[in-house]
């Protein structure tokens, strides 16, 4: 039996010596790692889901060498543990240094990321660890060096942790191509196992990971449940219209308490610029908090949060202001309260920050919900009952990423150069890529190799030769451009911040600085800061002593509400109107519903309600289906173009996660009779790709396809100025594609992922059909409503129009005039 | 030959300055008293530089701006085109070859280039390829400069490029427009970019500074 061999001894003596009793699922991760399976280990935070894999491959070592694993060193790579954050490969590694000393086992556990030194690589280029924690960039950045096999001469398993925060996006397609050649070079030698926190399709998860060919992969999962509290902060007053334009800073008093009556508490807001304000407004609210209080996000320096991360280790902060940048799991044992600024929009996340608080397993999490808006309140009360039910929400795996599939091959081409056929059945073989057809893989290749359709003797493309079946970049320029670039998914230009004397603070995207003029302040890092001037792709700013600054606004901080939510959140609504609740949140807010109600009408589960108002910017249609805000951007932009085939109109679009607004300069042609009709799915996918709006939203996503495939330049670091012949503006790219080169496989990419991510195809098609069995209530309030007034005055906006550009260009005169 | 005018087309005949000035959308001005074509920043080869740095944008479209150019000329049959500066976006490549061949099919036509930031090509390709370049020029009392002038330089009226200009439209319902656009400030003037491969930057126009925006295939004023 498995339970008897040395390895399992040493290892059980050892927990037995430090009072640790292994919980089921590390027992039978172990089990089955030592039965050479890969698969997926699902546990919450905190309870050691690092030690069911860490442990497993320390026994198979033992079992391995008997007598001489205390002795043996220079084992080369035996273990990769790839993590999405470069702040968990420290303490990850930390705490496995721990056991290994006390186990006395001489490997060296190594860390590969952006941080890492010339030295350290250097170093690791000549003996590799036995354990290397690694980004998924910079497994890329190893696959581009020359002679790359031989760092992986001795791997044998390869863990990815986080992985469901890696599964939904590019980076998790990242690891899907990485794994594809370390399991084309290592071949059945190579186990592969994933970490996961609870996804709603953990299976699929599985299938993402081992690839869909796989056949022996299996899910360990803990039935272990983590104890929350969630408390919503009830404001004193509930105003009537509600706004967030405050983002809470009103409520910022009620706050304090929980900070004060906390050992360290976490403050999670959902945008960067956010935690600049709310870091800047407790500081002035509570003088005492200066140096107890610190701000985290992805924008300020490396160094600095680092600190930030250590600070919350040891216990010498009362509170950090941060965002997402703080989500993943490190412990910070410390901390015994965190406030959710705003709604979380999901489930999953709201329970991963919920997590970060009561970290050692079977302690109750504190959450305190502190709503931006009155109507937020309702989506406590949802969050609740979704926390409840267990309702969680899937990860979407991205499929057929062709720019992280070029960025790829252009990283195999840079190192050893690369055989096509070889590659092909590799990558065939992996989840996102499982359907590409042959076409397009040859497409692929002549981009690189010709740059798309070639123009006979005048073209000059040059970036990978091809001879025969291999492909390889033999510009030396060309290999170090891309290695600088590999792991820019970066959408917007980001800018270095420094002092003019000298001092690193942070990065920010040029679309921001841009608008400035020097001179005019702004806020970073939580201090304020004046624009001086742009050198070399970094902004110079001195100290300013203005009172007024412009905070950053970050793009993608909107995140879009869950459909999981949506659900719960149009129950709430329906329990309010019942008047039976029994949340204070929906007891708290019942002026506002009575307002509500006697302005307009609050809808039931089976109703849509839409208002019409008018006001003296013009027609207002405001629909609610409580959808969040993508589907609302497809719905309105499709709703817009259905009303505007009735008669030539011009719409300005503006939408929030609850409902839309369509906005027109005369009367919207929507009444009682065609409303059904108008919310049909008849010809829905015809007549989303007619709408403008799928256009525009390819645009936007076409910006991060350009990086990643490598048609951004973003410079040298401190070389800009020279290349400044190579710089361009994805939107205008964009435009020149969709104008000389409609096919290119890029383009369509850009309107896939219009199409599936941020359009939510499918499910706009069900709420469609949501609505075609509901009743359509449409009411005429005198004034602005409290559910319209948010999405009035706190949200984007969009065009959408079927009058003739000239038209709407002598409309737009004659009301200026 | 006869050249019949295709409706799909429309400039727009301004006065100004004692002189009549086709505006045109196809990113020109054709100057009636001169027979001269106006175009700025084309940027010709901007795209061939992308692709040799292996960034692959479409091949292309310089023949397509280089066409359209061709289509201006056998409409208004011009003596002279002034280039008001950045004609190629940066050093030789293949593109100027392109050029080249496409030259010589109106070898009488007079071509001046106002040097701009992007010329930076040795004086003998320019004369090669049979063009003129100067830092500024003036003729009949109209002045050329690529960088726009701040201030009254003494001449009569002042044409430039170098800003790409676009102007923004807004009107009721929140609806919002860019477009490229023709600006006549008080002593200067602003061509749009020719070249399609160009970006552009938001104009700022005084109130009673006249604007014309290219919408589609019209031109329209806008201010």
């Amino acid at each position: 039996m498995q339970q008897h061999t040395g390895g399992w001894k040493v290892i059980h003596q050892w927990l037995e010596g430090n009072e640790f009793k292994p919980f089921k699922f590390q027992e039978d991760a172990w089990k089955a790692y030592l039965q050479g399976k890969s698969g997926i280990v699902n546990a919450p935070t905190g309870f050691g889901k690092t030690f069911s894999l860490f442990l497993g491959v320390l026994i198979a070592w033992i079992d391995a060498h008997p007598k001489e694993y205390t002795r043996k060193t220079k084992n080369g790579l035996q273990l990769l543990w790839i993590t999405p954050l470069r702040a968990l490969a420290k303490d990850i590694a930390r705490a496995m240094e721990a056991v290994l000393k006390e186990l006395n086992i001489p490997w060296q556990v190594g860390i590969r990321s952006g941080d890492t030194s010339l030295a350290a690589r250097a170093a690791q280029k000549k003996q590799m660890p036995e354990i290397l924690l690694i980004t998924p960039e910079s497994l890329h950045l190893l696959l581009a060096q020359k002679e790359y096999p031989n760092l992986f001469k001795h791997l044998h398993t390869v863990v990815v942790d986080e992985w469901h925060e890696l599964i939904g996006s590019k980076r998790g397609v990242m690891v899907e191509l990485g794994l594809s050649r370390l399991k084309g070079l290592r071949k059945e030698q190579l186990k592969v196992w994933g970490i996961s926190a609870t996804i709603g399709n953990l299976d699929e998860a599985l299938e993402v990971l081992l690839g869909p060919y796989h056949n022996d992969g299996l899910i360990i999962r803990a039935k272990l449940k983590k104890n929350i509290a969630l408390k919503s902060v009830i404001p004193h007053e509930i105003e009537n219209y509600p706004w967030a334009g405050h983002l809470g800073i009103k409520m910022l008093p009620q706050a304090l308490p929980v900070i004060h009556d906390s050992q360290t508490t976490l403050i999670f807001t959902n945008t960067r610029s956010q935690s600049e304000i709310w870091y800047q407004a407790l500081l002035k609210e509570d003088p005492m908090l200066a140096g107890a209080l610190a701000l985290h996000h992805g924008s300020i320096d490396m160094e600095l949060r680092i600190w930030v991360e250590e600070a919350l280790h040891n216990g010498i902060l009362k509170a950090v202001v941060c965002t997402a940048s703080l989500d993943l799991g490190v412990d910070f044992r410390p901390v015994d309260s965190v406030i959710q600024v705003g709604s979380p929009k999901g489930v999953a996340r709201f329970l991963q920050r919920a997590g970060r608080s009561g970290h050692q397993p079977g302690a109750v999490s504190k959450i305190f919900f502190l709503p931006t808006h009155a109507l937020e309140l309702v989506e406590a009360a949802a969050l609740k009952a979704a926390m409840e039910e267990e309702l969680i929400e899937s990860r979407m795996p991205v499929l057929l990423a062709y720019d992280v599939l070029l960025q790829y091959l252009m990283t195999l081409a840079v190192s050893d150069g690369f055989h096509a056929a070889e590659i092909w059945e590799e990558v065939r073989q992996t989840f996102c890529y499982q359907h590409i057809t042959e076409d397009e893989w040859l497409w692929l290749l002549s981009f690189l190799t010709t740059g798309g359709e070639a123009l006979g003797s005048y073209d000059e493309f040059r970036k990978v030769e091809r001879e025969g079946d291999f492909f390889i970049c033999r510009s030396r320029m060309m290999a170090m451009r891309h290695r600088l670039h590999i792991g820019t998914i970066v959408s917007d230009a980001m800018l270095k911040v420094k002092f003019m004397t000298g001092g690193y603070i942070g990065v920010i995207e040029e679309s921001f600085i841009s608008r400035l003029q020097p001179g005019d302040s702004f806020t970073l890092a939580g201090r304020n800061l004046e624009f001086t001037l742009i050198k070399d792709m970094t902004v110079l700013v001195r100290k300013s002593n203005s009172k007024r600054s412009i905070v950053p606004s970050y793009q993608g901080g909107r995140i879009p509400l869950s459909s999981n939510l949506g659900r719960m959140l149009r129950q709430k609504f329906n329990e309010a109107l019942s008047g039976k609740s029994r949340d204070p949140e929906l007891i708290a807010l019942q002026p506002l519903f009575q307002l509500q109600e006697s302005l307009s009408h609050i809808p039931k589960d089976n109703e849509l309600l839409i208002e019409k108002i008018n006001t003296k910017d013009g027609y207002h249609l405001f629909v609610y289906p409580f959808e969040g805000r993508l589907v609302h951007e497809v719905m309105a932009a499709l709703l817009a173009y259905r009303l505007s085939l009735i008669q030539p109109i011009t719409f300005s679009i503006a939408m929030n996660d609850y409902g839309f607004e369509l906005l027109s300069d005369q009367p919207i042609p929507l009444t009682q009779e065609n409303a059904k009709q108008l919310f049909t799915t008849d010809n829905l996918l015809i007549e989303l790709q007619t709408s403008v709006n799928a256009t525009e939203m390819a645009r936007r996503k076409f910006r991060d396809i350009a990086v990643i495939a490598g048609l951004i330049f973003q410079g040298y670091p401190g070389k800009h100025k020279a290349n400044r012949h190579l710089q361009s503006s994805a939107s205008l790219l964009f435009n020149v594609f969709k104008d000389y080169d409609p096919q290119n496989l890029l383009l369509k990419q850009a309107f896939n992922e219009a199409f599936f991510y941020q359009m939510e195809e499918a499910r706009l098609r069900e709420t469609l059909e949501r609505i075609a069995v509901s009743k359509i209530v449409i009411t005429t309030p005198q004034r602005l409503t409290p559910f319209c007034f948010p999405i009035k005055v706190d949200s984007l906006r969009d065009t959408m129009t079927s009058e003739k550009l000239e038209d709407r260009i002598k409309k737009l005169i004659t009301t200026n005039d | 030959m006869q050249f019949i005018k295709t409706d799909s087309v429309v400039g727009e005949i301004f006065h100004f300055q004692q002189q009549h000035w086709h505006l045109l959308p196809q990113r020109a001005i054709f100057w009636e008293e001169e027979k001269t074509l106006i175009v700025s920043d084309m940027h010709l080869g901007k795209a061939a530089h992308f692709r040799k740095a292996g960034i692959a944008v479409p091949a292309g479209i310089e023949q397509e701006d280089l066409f359209r150019l061709q289509q201006l000329i056998t409409r208004y049959l011009p003596q002279r085109i002034i280039i008001v500066g950045d004609m190629f976006h940066s050093t030789e490549n293949n593109d100027v070859q392109y050029f080249r061949v496409w030259r010589q099919q109106f070898a009488n036509i007079f071509i001046n280039l106002v040097k701009g930031n992007h010329d930076i090509m040795p004086d003998e390709v320019y004369e090669q390829l049979q063009i003129q370049v100067n830092t500024t020029l003036t003729i009949s009392g109209i002045h050329f400069i690529h960088e726009p002038c701040e201030d009254h330089n003494g001449f009569q009226y002042t044409f430039s490029g170098h800003f790409h200009p676009a102007f923004v439209m807004q009107g009721a319902g929140k609806q919002r427009l860019r477009l490229p656009c023709f600006y006549f400030g008080p002593h200067c003037g602003i061509l749009p970019a020719f070249g399609h491969f160009t970006g552009s930057a938001t104009l700022d126009p005084a109130a009673d500074d006249p604007v014309f925006v290219i919408a589609g295939k019209s031109i329209i004023r806008a201010q």
